[in-house]
């Protein structure tokens, strides 16, 4: 198989992942729960891991490091923390429904789109200053779109909402271990990010970088503290951390960061562009591609739609030939719509460090075949 | 054996004062708080030596890091607090 669905989920993972994960599994229990050295070790391996994190997104305090099932759950926690019912909220309209849908079940919000064309980063951010008007509570922003890999001015929407005030969450789902991000440049209110795309670490792991006094939790248990107060801790993160923690996942993501930064960001974000761009050029003549003019505003995610073709029939025909890609609308219409492509939808490919230039080169050849078949 | 026992808002704060106390040269271990000193229940304390405990203080104010509260023991299971 060749896998171009790094933007779910990153599938091919170091070496150094699996391992944690197993090890911790077989030799760590509860964090926080014991005074054992089985509960000690799990408790040091997470410990770890926020100081990893912090490292790694400029994040001094380990303490403002919380551990989350995924960033749908930091976003979650994020924003059901800042937006009150009857709320203004404004957003990028390249959001994840990640984003859009905890914003709609909060009552009477009023949502706001920063509309912009699409690789357009000037335009995103006039339009972020136009719209940020004073009836505006929170800034919600996507720092790449899951659909099309844009990379959107996050350290100057940043410094807007700093000069007004307004607190902002940032959804680093695409952005994490592929671009820099730095909490103590930024000074957003949350950053939420997946442990399990570019992070390189298991499923069900999740980081929110929490800057805000204001935390609420969506879930109460226990956190192996002051287990007499009746309400959650005041102390993050265990306030928002309640229930035994992922551990071994927490292990795996401890070591995909590692991977990480070892590599450096600057060398995985320039072979991911190097395939995108690659890909991009060799499926011109026969596909409508989204590939930004502009490279540097891309990361390794391109959508295209295939000229005959229904995007879902494409990905499947696609995935019966060996090639694992996401099509339709990425859990983003609000994405589509903004670039036109609701209806139809797109065919999503992702790229991963593991991406070899020979895989694409097979892709671009299946596609090509595909194209002059035609959809039957 | 006659030490001090930092107790610690959360896990976390105590596995940062440790970090702290480790960095600025000072051995400590973490321990679970004893049931009789746990106030409000569970909860984790740093141990550093009869010897430190100056020293140790003003890394930890240097840290930002205030311990929730401080107690001596004389290794005879009793602790008396004391004040910061």
């Amino acid at each position: 198989m060749i896998y171009l669905d790094s933007a779910a989920t990153s599938l091919q993972k170091p070496h150094c992942v699996p391992k944690a994960v197993s090890y911790a599994m077989t030799h760590m229990a509860s964090p926080g729960r014991g005074g054992y050295p089985a509960s000690q070790t799990a408790a040091d391996i997470i410990y770890s891991c926020r100081e990893e994190c912090g490292l790694l997104f400029g994040e001094e305090d380990p303490s403002n490091i919380v551990f989350t099932s995924s960033a749908t759950h930091s976003l979650n926690i994020a924003i059901k923390s800042l937006v009150r019912p009857s709320s203004t909220v404004l957003i990028s309209p390249w959001e994840h429904n990640a984003v859009t849908r905890p914003l709609h079940s909060l009552p009477n919000v009023t949502v706001k789109v920063a509309s912009s064309p699409l690789f357009q980063p000037e335009a995103t951010l006039k339009a972020f200053a136009r719209c940020l008007t004073p009836e505006v509570d929170v800034v919600v922003c996507t720092h790449v779109s899951n659909v099309f890999g844009y990379i959107l001015p996050i350290e100057d929407i940043a410094i807007l909402c700093r000069q007004r005030g307004v607190p902002l969450i940032i959804d680093a789902s695409q952005s994490a271990g592929c671009l820099p991000i730095n909490q103590e440049e930024l000074q957003a209110s949350f950053i939420a990010l997946p442990g399990h795309k570019g992070l390189l670490g298991p499923q069900g792991t999740g980081v929110l970088l929490c800057n805000s006094r204001c935390t609420r939790p969506i879930m109460e248990g226990g956190t192996g503290s002051v287990s007499r107060r009746k309400t959650m801790p005041p102390e993050l993160p265990e306030r928002l951390e309640a229930g035994t923690a992922n551990v071994s996942g927490i292990a795996g993501l401890r070591a995909g960061i590692r991977f990480v930064r070892q590599r450096g960001l600057v060398s995985i974000q320039s072979h991911e562009l190097k395939l995108i761009q690659y890909l991009g050029q060799g499926i011109s003549s026969f596909a409508r591609s989204f590939l930004a003019e502009d490279a540097t505003l891309q990361t390794g995610v391109l959508s295209f739609q295939l000229i005959n073709w229904d995007c879902e029939a494409l990905a499947t025909a696609l995935a019966q030939r060996g090639f694992a890609l996401r099509a339709g609308l990425h859990c983003a219409p609000l994405a589509h719509r903004s670039a036109g492509t609701l209806e139809e939808g797109t065919v999503r490919a992702s790229v991963s460090p593991f991406t070899t230039k020979q895989e694409i080169d097979r892709f671009i050849a299946t596609l090509s075949t595909l194209w002059k078949q035609g959809e039957s | 054996m006659v030490y001090y026992l930092i107790v610690c808002r959360s896990l976390t704060y105590a596995q940062r004062t440790a970090k702290t106390l480790e960095r600025g040269g000072i051995s400590s271990s973490m321990i679970r708080t004893p049931k009789s000193i746990a106030k409000e229940g569970c909860g984790y304390g740093v141990k550093i030596a009869k010897k430190n405990l100056e020293k140790a203080l003003s890394l930890l104010q240097r840290a930002e890091l205030s311990p929730k509260h401080l107690y001596i023991t004389f290794g005879d299971n009793s602790y008396r607090e004391v004040s910061l």
